[in-house]
């Protein structure tokens, strides 16, 4: 009785021109969002190798060389495309992928294409994520408002429901009618995601996941599904498909533009962060007086003086059998580290926050808790960029720690001049980065998860229920 | 077969069924007469449960439809003044989806094309869209329904109302064949003439009362009409 009910909804859909072209526009935009992203996605990989290699290469060919200038001379850490960035772009368009190493300072991100782009990048870019989470509910809207609205209105439901067809069957039936007609846009688009996933993987060394692949998909099912059922309970309950349509245009508006748009400016109002400039400015006014204004940094350098002479029991500096500018420079590294977790802490913190704040915002938008769980698996959210910039900034303090020490045990008392040998600069490991499981993912996504979950539950029932009083 | 029991139904206080009794035996066509707004239109929905009664109740074969709405709908067929039918299926196709959804889903095409044979449509037309059909078509589509769906009982809301004499002729011989397999039939119309030819009995309708029950073979069209006018003026 359902799959009789669903094969007639899908053939009725397939004879509808207004849904070939609907779905034409929509499919299209949805392939060719993939291909694009795959493409893009593909060429930063290879960027990010050249570009990677190159710095490597460049930091071990620099000769006998000062050990100070080295560090800062610096080198470019990259964030490694993730295998299903192509699928999300996240926040990277605005975090930037790339972090320079250098002497003294955690530097901000660069390459930050957003800061490339126009005002119109503010509408997004056209990633298979927005065609997925904007684009796809609204022709789900378009396909399944008048379900019900429609059929009352042309009679036709009287009569199927005078056979004595139970309205819950009726609404199973539309549903799996609607997910055949939905899976001819989703199959396609599904296989040429495996399969750009599984060459993406072949070029970047990155073994296809297909687990975190498949939870991506059953993610989307998950949230288009929502708009399904709502859709359905919608038409069942409206005076009028115009009134249908009406109303669910509404839902889709408040779940996928005001309430996203809402929760980023009250996220940004409750945990507010510094401009960039102020926040630059704290940092090195940290540094310069210390952190409680109280220890600046003359007097710091005359207590390490004290403190290094004491501790090799010589009175005089040129006494220590270890170099004190290197002892000098770690110092300051060591207090500079001390700030920067402070500063960079408490800035990610916020930013964390403000995502948590979208994630309860979920509540009234089911879309919210779809890009959530999209940016995670695609390892392209704020909290998998924070875990690369953690890595990379320890790479950086391993680096100038390294030369440091090779200053402190080489340079000899007043020698300006020193420089290392040639290979000081392989005792520097080249920066390996490892992007966290799917399990981590998972955890930290649970609450989202539970959300959107949440929204499938209530959204069957509240079909049910709807049906079950439906009008006729 | 259908019974109605003390059954009533108000809308908003006012009251568009009034303590109707009502019994159709298998293989009778009984016609309700009455202005609009008389009531006949809340008997069929009654019957169908498209709507609760505020009292009394509706049975077919025994069953209340309030209680068991979908099993009293499988001996049900049901054809309102316009038989509405999927747009962008062939003819064909609504009759399979329909007798399929009626629980008849073990026909072959050649069974199918039979039912269009037995009422009387083409079978050329049988895999063109219902969009090109006229209305006398779609009835007889929706008689051809009641028959896949082998309907203990008709229900029929101004069925003939708008056809042209013909279409409206053959339409009432179908009925005739219906009703003498044993099929109880309750008809809506306002078409005297149609009534007095092919009812067995007819009730006239006034207020959401049921004043005035007569069986046909006793009065003549003339009778008929006279009484009809009688009871509207009083």
């Amino acid at each position: 009785m359902i799959y009789k009910i669903a094969h007639k909804e899908f053939i009725e859909t397939l004879r509808d021109r207004r849904f070939f072209v609907a779905a034409l526009i929509v499919g299209g935009l949805l392939l060719v969002s993939l291909a694009l992203g795959w493409q893009h996605s593909r060429q930063i990989e290879r960027q990010h190798e050249a570009a990677a290699e190159m710095t490597r290469k460049q930091w071990l060919s620099q000769g006998e060389k000062a050990p100070h200038s080295a560090a800062h001379y610096g080198v470019y850490a990259f964030k490694p495309q993730m295998p299903l960035a192509f699928v999300d772009r996240g926040v990277e368009a605005y975090t930037g992928v790339a972090v320079w190493l250098e002497a003294h300072k955690q530097n901000d991100f660069r390459y930050r294409s957003a800061a490339d782009q126009t005002a119109l990048a503010r509408f997004g870019e056209l990633t298979a994520a927005t065609v997925l989470q904007i684009l796809l509910p609204l022709l789900i809207i378009l396909l399944a408002f008048n379900a019900f609205a429609g059929e009352r209105e042309s009679g036709t439901l009287r009569q199927v429901l005078s056979l004595g067809v139970s309205a819950k069957n009726l609404a199973f039936g539309k549903v799996l009618g609607l997910t055949g007609v939905l899976a001819l846009l989703l199959v396609p688009a599904v296989l040429i995601g495996a399969v750009a996933l599984m060459l993406n993987g072949d070029e970047a060394g990155e073994p296809f996941n297909a687990a975190r692949f498949a939870l991506l998909v059953i993610g989307y099912l998950l949230y288009l599904s929502v708009f399904v059922f709502v859709s359905l309970a919608v038409s069942a309950r409206a005076s009028s498909s115009r009134f249908a349509l009406l109303v669910l245009l509404g839902f889709w508006i408040t779940s996928c533009l005001i309430v996203p748009r809402a929760a980023t400016d009250i996220a940004r109002r409750i945990y507010p962060t510094a401009s960039a400039l102020e926040f630059a400015a704290q940092m090195e006014n940290d540094i310069k007086n210390g952190t409680d204004g109280h220890n600046p940094s003359d007097k710091r350098l005359a207590d390490l003086k004290n403190e290094a002479m004491q501790q090799y029991g010589v009175s005089r500096l040129e006494d220590l059998p270890v170099n004190f500018d290197g002892i000098a420079l770690q110092a300051g590294e060591d207090f500079g580290n001390q700030v920067f977790d402070e500063h960079y802490g408490n800035l990610w913190n916020q930013f964390e926050r403000q995502d948590k704040v979208r994630q309860l915002a979920a509540v009234l938008a089911p879309q919210l808790a779809a890009s959530s769980l999209s940016r995670g698996l695609a390892g392209t959210d704020f909290a998998q960029h924070r875990d690369f910039a953690i890595a990379a900034e320890n790479h950086r303090r391993l680096l100038i720690r390294t030369i440091n020490e090779d200053t402190m045990k080489n340079a000899r008392y007043g020698d300006t001049k020193y420089v290392a040998s040639a290979n000081l600069w392989e005792k520097v490991p080249e920066f390996q980065y490892a992007a966290p499981e799917t399990a981590a993912i998972l955890k930290k996504q649970s609450g989202g998860i539970l959300v959107l979950f949440g929204w499938f539950v209530v959204s069957i029932l509240l079909m049910i229920w709807a049906t079950a009083r439906m009008r006729v | 077969m259908l019974k109605a029991i003390n059954l009533t139904k108000n809308y908003n206080g006012a009251t568009a069924l009034d303590d109707l009794n009502l019994n159709i035996n298998a293989g009778e066509v009984f016609c309700l007469l009455g202005a609009n707004g008389a009531g006949k239109t809340t008997t069929i929905n009654l019957f169908l449960d498209f709507i609760a009664p505020d009292g009394g109740k509706a049975l077919i074969k025994g069953f209340d439809v309030a209680e068991q709405p979908l099993e009293t709908k499988k001996y049900l067929a049901y054809i309102p003044e316009q038989v509405n039918l999927y747009k962008n299926l062939s003819g064909l196709e609504n009759l399979e989806y329909f007798s399929a959804l009626a629980g008849q889903d073990r026909y072959t095409k050649e069974d199918l094309l039979g039912f269009f044979d037995e009422v009387g449509l083409r079978r050329e037309a049988a895999e063109n869209r219902v969009s090109t059909y006229s209305k006398g078509m779609r009835q007889k589509v929706g008689i051809a329904i009641a028959l896949a769906k082998r309907a203990e009982a008709l229900l029929l809301d101004e069925p003939t109302s708008g056809l042209d004499p013909k279409a409206s002729n053959e339409f009432s011989e179908l009925l005739k064949k219906l009703s003498g397999r044993g099929c109880a039939v309750l008809m809506a119309t306002h078409d005297l003439f149609r009534a007095k030819e092919s009812g067995t009995r007819v009730g006239i309708m006034r207020h959401g009362r049921l004043i005035t029950e007569l069986s046909t073979d006793e009065i003549g069209h003339a009778d008929l009409e006279r009484i009809y006018l009688e009871n509207m003026r009083n």
